[in-house]
């Protein structure tokens, strides 16, 4: 008897000490998400055969570029005007979608599709809760202006299946495609403003690394990278001391399409000059968010830029010197932005620290419901686990990109080796993504002081 | 200089900043009727056309809320909703719009003493 007890007792013990983790309160509109995202990822509107996942795919951070884009096979929704005659002409550009991730926008009308077009890179959809609000209305888009309607998020997808999901350029509804009904709106807006971080940072972050610590130093000085007055926190909002309280998203000039050698126009295609906001355009373009921005190139509306450091090194031109905003910059603050080689790349190291710390953050958000058992079917388990492992995979290039932090790869690389181990396990999925939540923290750690 | 970078603040936000950032109008052309989201019921204004004037640029409308005298100027948007009989909309102008035609109106700023922002006119050919 008394060695039953004793073994009964153990086993209390054993799983009283391995109780499992109580699950957060559920979100409330966590129904009204998911149906977004089952309409985001599958829903075609009867169109051409594209889903909003098409260009914003949740394994690329909800973007798209050239080498994802090289990835997919030829006959993807994406291609759609290489294989379907009715859109073979002023729908696309294959040469320039494939080389340079970019998409045709006619965003001052329709009267003349061979000429009236821009080219613009698709901008991805995470953090939108802290990056599109403004006094003025949300500011959607790369210039600001990309929704109908009330110019809401919600309205977004009504424009975007005009403009993207038709089958043939007469874009008549119900015949080329159907509008997203109310519901369907709301659902997606819903599941759009759930992706990314739901907060604001607060800088200055304790950082551990010598590099980019002086780079976010430079981010934050008002006399030598003055970053900090347009990227609040590093994000999309301006600065409350610059701009006054509740300055939200903006839209600035910045001279972007003034700079030389784009790649785009090096070569033959047709690349109309894009005037930014409104119908004539005013040359501004809405501010992103950096935060997302070192695991989500290329840069800027066109995608003229390909690397963090290239993106960084911009402001010191004389594209963006001589561009209203940098001018205005220049007579407010007695000198452009004028960092040199070291003092771009110490704030290009920051930017990626920072987008680093945001995919880990993801990454263990990710696992955390696996290693928990918090998920409610097999399919919820692969999603978090495929998503942990692209965000693991992003914070390992980010990291590795810059030459920064080895230690810490290592930790992500190990993270990478459990979360895929956990994505083939059949029972020990729960152990393996504790044990990547658990080199994540190390990574993470290594990155910034935790308090 | 935190004095002057809230200068240029403001500078900055007094001439890029403060324009309203309104819809894209470009894919409103394909939007039928009564279905452009958030505005549609809400915002805008549906009716039937009483009259046309071309000299004045405005035209007399009434429906469920009343009868109102709307203005257009160079810059409000004319679209021509042929979506019921499956053609393409077009852009038009103020010749398009004929008594009896069923239309959507909405003004700048949402304000009804203000001229049209855009108005759309159903078509059945």
């Amino acid at each position: 008897m008394k060695p039953l007890l004793v073994l009964i007792g153990g086993l209390v013990l054993i799983i009283g000490c391995h109780m499992p983790t109580p699950p957060p309160t559920p979100d409330p509109d966590g129904e009204l998400i998911e149906k977004g995202r089952q309409i985001f990822f599958n829903e075609t509107f009867e169109g051409n055969g594209r889903t909003c996942g098409s260009c914003h795919p949740a394994g690329n951070n909800f973007t798209i570029d050239p080498t994802f884009i090289a990835s997919l096979p030829d006959d993807d929704p994406l291609f759609v005007a290489e294989f379907n005659p009715a859109l073979k002409k002023n729908f696309e550009n294959p040469r320039l979608m494939r080389e340079f991730g970019l998409i045709v926008e006619n965003l001052d009308g329709f009267d003349d599709l061979a000429n009236k077009f821009t080219l613009r890179g698709v901008p991805h959809t995470l953090g939108l809760q802290d990056t599109i609000d403004s006094p003025q209305g949300p500011r959607t888009g790369w210039s600001g202006d990309g929704s109908p309607g009330d110019g809401s998020l919600q309205s977004f997808a009504t424009g975007a299946v005009i403009q993207h999901f038709t089958k043939t350029l007469g874009r008549v509804p119900d015949v080329d495609f159907r509008l997203p009904t109310d519901e369907e709106l709301d659902a997606l807006e819903a599941f759009q403003f759930s992706l990314g971080r739901q907060e604001e940072l607060t800088l200055p972050l304790p950082l551990k690394g010598t590099v980019a610590k002086r780079g976010q130093e430079l981010f934050l000085s008002p006399t030598e990278g003055k970053c900090f007055a347009c990227h609040s926190n590093a994000g999309a909002n301006g600065d409350p001391a610059v701009f006054g309280p509740n300055a939200g998203n903006l839209n600035f000039n910045t001279g972007v399409e003034d700079l030389p050698d784009q790649p785009q126009d090096l070569t033959a295609e047709l690349v109309p000059p894009d005037d930014g906001f409104g119908i004539p355009g005013d040359g501004t373009f809405n501010t992103p968010s950096v935060i997302e921005s070192a695991d989500s190139g290329p840069f800027f509306h066109n995608n003229s830029v390909e690397t963090i450091e290239g993106a960084v090194a911009f402001y010191n031109g004389d594209a963006f010197n001589n561009s209203p905003a940098g001018q205005l910059l220049q007579q407010a603050t007695g000198s452009g932005i004028n960092l040199d080689g070291t003092q771009v790349v110490e704030v290009a190291a920051f930017l990626r620290i920072i987008n680093t710390l945001e995919n880990i953050r993801q990454s263990i958000e990710a696992l955390e419901p696996v290693a928990n058992k918090w998920h409610q079917t097999v399919e919820q388990g692969k999603r978090l686990l495929d998503q942990a492992a692209a965000e693991t995979e992003d914070s390992i290039a980010v990291l590795s990109g810059g030459g920064l932090h080895p230690e810490a790869v290592m930790h992500l690389q190990e993270a990478l080796r459990l979360t895929k181990k956990a994505q083939r396990s059949l029972f020990s999925k729960s152990r393996y993504a504790r044990e990547a939540i658990e080199q994540q923290e190390k990574a993470r750690d290594n990155l910034v002081e935790i308090s | 200089m935190s004095k002057l970078l809230t200068i240029i603040g403001t500078i900055c936000f007094l001439v890029l900043g403060t324009f309203s950032a309104h819809a894209e109008k470009s894919t409103e052309l394909y939007i039928p009727i009564g279905q452009s989201p958030g505005l549609s019921g809400e915002y805008t204004v549906l009716g039937k056309i009483d009259q046309v004037n071309l000299q004045n640029q405005t035209l007399k409308m009434s429906g469920a809320s009343g009868s109102y005298t709307v203005k257009l100027t160079e810059s409000t948007s004319i679209y021509l909703d042929r979506s019921k009989v499956m053609r393409t909309n077009t852009y038009g102008t103020l010749v398009d719009c004929k008594v009896g035609d069923t239309v959507e109106v909405k003004f700048k700023d949402d304000s009804r003493n203000k001229p049209l922002e855009w108005i759309k006119v159903e078509k059945a050919q």
